[in-house]
């Protein structure tokens, strides 16, 4: 095989999932030996594109011609058998089992007898380690190993695989800087074995250290592939942003009002996790009436703030959070619901949902108080409060007795924000409401947000489309890697701009 | 008149999996009729349904705890050894209430038996509390901290039973007997039990279906993360329904043993956590939480008391042979039938590959050792042979292409 060849192609590959384009017809050379960086923002399609090479999405349109034969992995089986393994953000591996058993899982190696040789695979994981520059016992469990160890160890995986292409998926996300230094020499031993390497990143200064070419995604598309020596940081970030807004709403103005929400110095650690800190660090102010944005990639820590005013988070966070000026602590949710302060979840199934009550039963669960008579739930009361919401937020159903999981992705987040709305809050939390939400109904959301402050509420809220954030905020906040980033005013911020503070690391 | 019609639909629809419940209990009573040679629900109706009553009372007592705590996302598996200690606890403190009456067989004063059922459900508050602190607190999954009682509260019952018959009875025992008629006419009375059961369901009924509590227990069961972001208060809910569950086992524990007129917690209850989760999952509570009605329970109960009732009065032997077989059976062929309504795979083979084969050959064997049991060797191999026959036949046509069959592809 000889550098300079085309190893895989990627030929007009779309994949649609119900109410979004994850592909859009996507084709790409990579050439055999090269290192291809891949970037674009939360939702370009990135993973989408490793999924279909590494044989977990096998429903596509468009082929694959790898060295010149078209093939279509029905397995990731498929795909390690053809040479290619992938390197998963959230890593592959039974935190159980030892890292041999790990590194040879499915292809065990069995003495004559059919029993394991444990000794064999032992020596052969210890030597692959080695060639690594991991030092750890083969035949300690994963789950006690480091996760830069661990994520060497699915290297490993891969390497005793004979992978000729590998797929890193953001595998630098976890790691400490020592880390991410061996793992780059790792990673420039392998390209001197003549290993293709595809790394999926949104870190500028990784990709440009690293990449012999850059493919651009948005929105599914492939925006641009370009050589390293013939680009720039500043030209792959506006490629990455530079779709034309969306959002049609142009926010009311409003007088902003006192300080309702203030937080000084807010941390949050993060036990056992080499970066120490979930949140480092954090001061700002939110207004009556204002909509703050909180912008950042995936893991800056967005979720995480949101759930410390909330009460919410997996250790409470230190530092001082403000509300009317007056110090708060919330131990649980529901100090922070009577205090005034509400939460729509990120993960709407998983975290806000009751599959299994009706419309109205979702909308008016936390503030059933309001529905009782005598010690008694009133149905009759509990109705109207439930049709009341579902008018006021326009949400369509057949009505309150209807199942939860017969509405839409909006109509499902519009019940939930009712339910919010019941408990009457000052300071609504919204964490990427608009996932998974159709065009439609995230219009009717923004209107139904910037209603909501013109009536006085104050929103903080995250999105993972800029787009959203430039349209909807007064001011945005920008995160990364736990700390607070940049400030920009409605009028400062451009997707460019949040974009160079969300990866490049400009500090205030 | 149409409003009138869409308010019945409306209603059946709702009540769909009670009207069959329903319905298959009245079956079994006319098949258990027909199929009795001595006809005993017709020469003796009432005795009869008073059996049936007192034995549904018994288990539906404790049933109806267990749904709760399987409604609110849980496991009780303790029942059985509550029902047991709880027993034991009671006769206990009668015995240190009154030492005198206890040994002597004599009568025991109202005050005394109310001051011992008191006491013995104070103990199973504690017992509940004690589920939701391992659970809770410790963070213990449910399974393993009742699993822990279940077996731990048994033995320490006995010792309890010793000591005290040791103490105050005037030699070791492994039980305490009961003969005074006031007691017992708590569990003979029959009116009781039904009473205290229909008093308990419609409490439940109203707490899960009427109260703020009820509600968010439903919502613990469905979502327990998303429980907690809505500001309810987790670990409270757990406490109370795992209260509900150890104190419902406690008060069919007093019963029992004024049933049987002896505490002993050697044997008292054994296996009957599972008959409560049986008659709850009967009754549409589902294990995964959130889903399940007081309603259905009732019905799941009252299924379970008749179908054994009926087998025993169909193949005259006692009814505790068959009882764990039955429920075992019930209990899956209830499961699956919701699992297939649910979820609607019609035309899958239920013996696929070599798994399937293995599975049928072992039913087909299970029906013939029964068969064999019940009616001689000759039929038990017949039945064999036509059990293994009927799956050999379904293998054979969910293997033929779905084409040659003339359904659409």
């Amino acid at each position: 095989m000889n550098a300079g060849e085309t190893i895989i192609s990627i030929e007009q590959v779309s994949k649609r999932y119900p109410g979004a384009q994850a592909l859009a017809e996507v084709s790409l050379q990579i050439t055999t030996g090269e290192l291809h960086a891949i970037v674009g923002e939360n939702g370009a399609g990135k993973s989408t594109l490793m999924k279909v090479l590494a044989g977990i999405v096998t429903q596509y349109d468009g082929r694959l011609v790898l060295r010149g034969q078209p093939v279509h992995f029905a397995h990731t089986r498929d795909a390690q058998w053809h040479g290619i393994s992938i390197i998963h953000q959230e890593l592959n591996l039974v935190d159980e089992l030892s890292a041999a058993a790990n590194i040879f899982l499915g292809r065990e190696v069995r003495t004559r007898l059919g029993l394991l040789d444990e000794a064999a695979m032992q020596r052969a994981a210890t030597g692959l380690l080695a060639r690594l520059e991991c030092h750890v016992d083969a035949r300690q469990k994963v789950g006690r190993l480091r996760v830069g160890d661990q994520q060497l160890v699915e290297i490993a995986k891969a390497l005793s695989l004979e992978a000729e292409i590998l797929v890193m998926d953001e595998p630098t996300s976890a790691l400490t800087e020592t880390e991410v230094a061996r793992l780059f020499r790792v990673m420039d031993q392998l390209r001197g074995r003549g290993v293709t390497i595809l790394y999926i990143s949104h870190k500028m200064d990784e990709v440009f250290r690293l990449a012999d070419r850059i493919t651009v995604l948005r929105d599914g598309r492939l925006v641009a592939t370009l050589r390293r020596d013939q680009t720039n940081p500043r030209e792959v970030t506006s490629l990455m942003v530079g779709r034309a807004a969306e959002a049609s709403l142009v926010r009311s103005t409003v007088e902003l009002g006192p300080v309702v929400l203030e937080t000084r110095g807010l941390s949050l650690p993060w036990v056992g996790h080499p970066r120490e800190w979930r949140l480092r660090d954090i001061s700002f102010q939110l207004h009556r009436g204002e909509i703050l944005g909180l912008a950042g990639l995936m893991g800056a820590g967005r979720t995480e703030l949101l759930e410390s005013l909330f009460g919410a988070s997996p250790q409470p966070p230190r530092g001082r959070v403000y509300l009317n000026e007056r110090e708060v602590q919330f131990g649980h949710p529901r100090e922070a619901i009577a205090a005034g302060v509400a939460m729509v979840s990120e993960d709407r199934k998983r975290l806000g949902l009751f599959d299994h009550l009706t419309v109205g039963q979702n909308i008016t669960l936390a503030k059933l108080g309001a529905a009782v008579r005598g010690g008694l739930l009133s149905r009759r009361r509990e109705q109207r409060l439930a049709d009341e919401a579902i008018r006021r937020l326009g949400i369509r159903t057949t009505g309150p007795s209807a199942p939860i999981t017969t509405l839409s992705g909006g109509n499902q987040q519009k019940a939930i924000i009712a339910r919010w709305l019941l408990t009457g809050p000052q300071v609504l939390l919204l964490d990427d409401p608009t996932r998974g939400v159709d065009v439609g109904a995230k219009a009717e959301l923004y209107r139904l947000i910037d209603d909501l402050c013109t009536g006085g509420l104050s929103i903080v809220i995250t999105s993972s489309e800029l787009p959203e954030l430039l349209a909807l905020c007064d001011r945005i906040l920008v995160l990364a890697e736990g700390r607070l980033r940049a400030e920009f005013s409605r009028a400062e911020a451009t997707e460019q701009r949040i974009m160079e503070a969300a990866t490049l690391g400009i500090d205030l | 008149m149409s409003q009138c019609a869409s308010g019945a639909s409306r209603f059946f629809s709702a009540n769909r999996a009670e009207l069959g419940l329903a319905l298959s209990i009245l079956v079994v009573l006319g098949l258990t009729s027909v199929l009795d040679e001595r006809h005993i629900y017709w020469q003796n109706p009432w005795p009869s349904f008073v059996d049936i009553v007192r034995q549904s009372s018994m288990l539906g007592i404790f049933a109806l705890g267990s749904a709760v705590v399987i409604i609110a996302g849980g496991i009780d598996l303790s029942c059985g050894s509550v029902i047991a200690f709880s027993g034991t606890i009671c006769a206990t403190l009668l015995v240190l209430l009154a030492p005198e009456e206890m040994r002597t067989a004599a009568v025991l004063r109202p005050p005394v038996i109310a001051a011992a059922i008191a006491g013995t459900v104070l103990v199973g508050l504690a017992i509940g509390s004690l589920h939701a602190w391992l659970i809770t607190v410790v963070r213990l999954p449910p399974f393993v901290a009742t699993l822990a009682t279940l077996v731990g509260l048994r033995s320490l019952g006995r010792s309890i039973v010793e000591n005290t018959s040791a103490l105050h009875l005037g030699g070791k025992s492994t039980q305490i007997q009961i003969y005074d008629a006031g007691f017992r006419y708590l569990a003979t009375s029959v009116w009781i039990p039904a009473t205290l059961f229909l008093v308990l369901a419609a409490t439940a009924w109203l707490l899960l279906s009427r109260t703020v509590t009820g509600r968010h227990l439903y919502a613990l069961g469905g979502n327990e993360e998303a429980a907690r972001l809505s500001g309810i208060r987790t670990d409270s809910l757990k406490w109370l329904a795992y209260c509900v569950g150890a104190s419902c086992s406690t008060l069919a524990g007093i019963l029992y043993i004024a049933d049987q007129s002896v505490a002993d917690p050697q044997n008292l209850g054994r296996g009957y956590e599972l008959n409560a989760i049986a008659a709850a999952v009967v009754g549409g509570c589902s294990l995964q939480g959130g889903v399940g009605t007081v309603q259905g329970t009732v019905l799941g109960v009252v299924f379970l008391r008749t179908v054994i009732d009926g087998v025993a009065k169909i193949i005259k032997t006692g009814a505790d042979v068959y009882e764990g077989l039955i429920v075992g059976i019930l209990v899956v062929v209830a499961v699956a039938f919701n699992q297939l309504r649910q979820r609607g795979e019609p035309g899958r083979s239920l013996f696929p590959g070599v798994l399937g084969t293995v599975a049928g050959a072992t039913l087909a064997a299970v029906a013939g050792v029964l068969a064999a049991i019940l009616a001689g060797g000759v039929a038990g191999a017949a039945a064999s042979v036509a059990a293994l026959a009927a799956v050999v036949a379904a293998k054979i046509i969910a293997r033929t292409p779905a084409r040659t069959r003339g359904e659409p592809r």
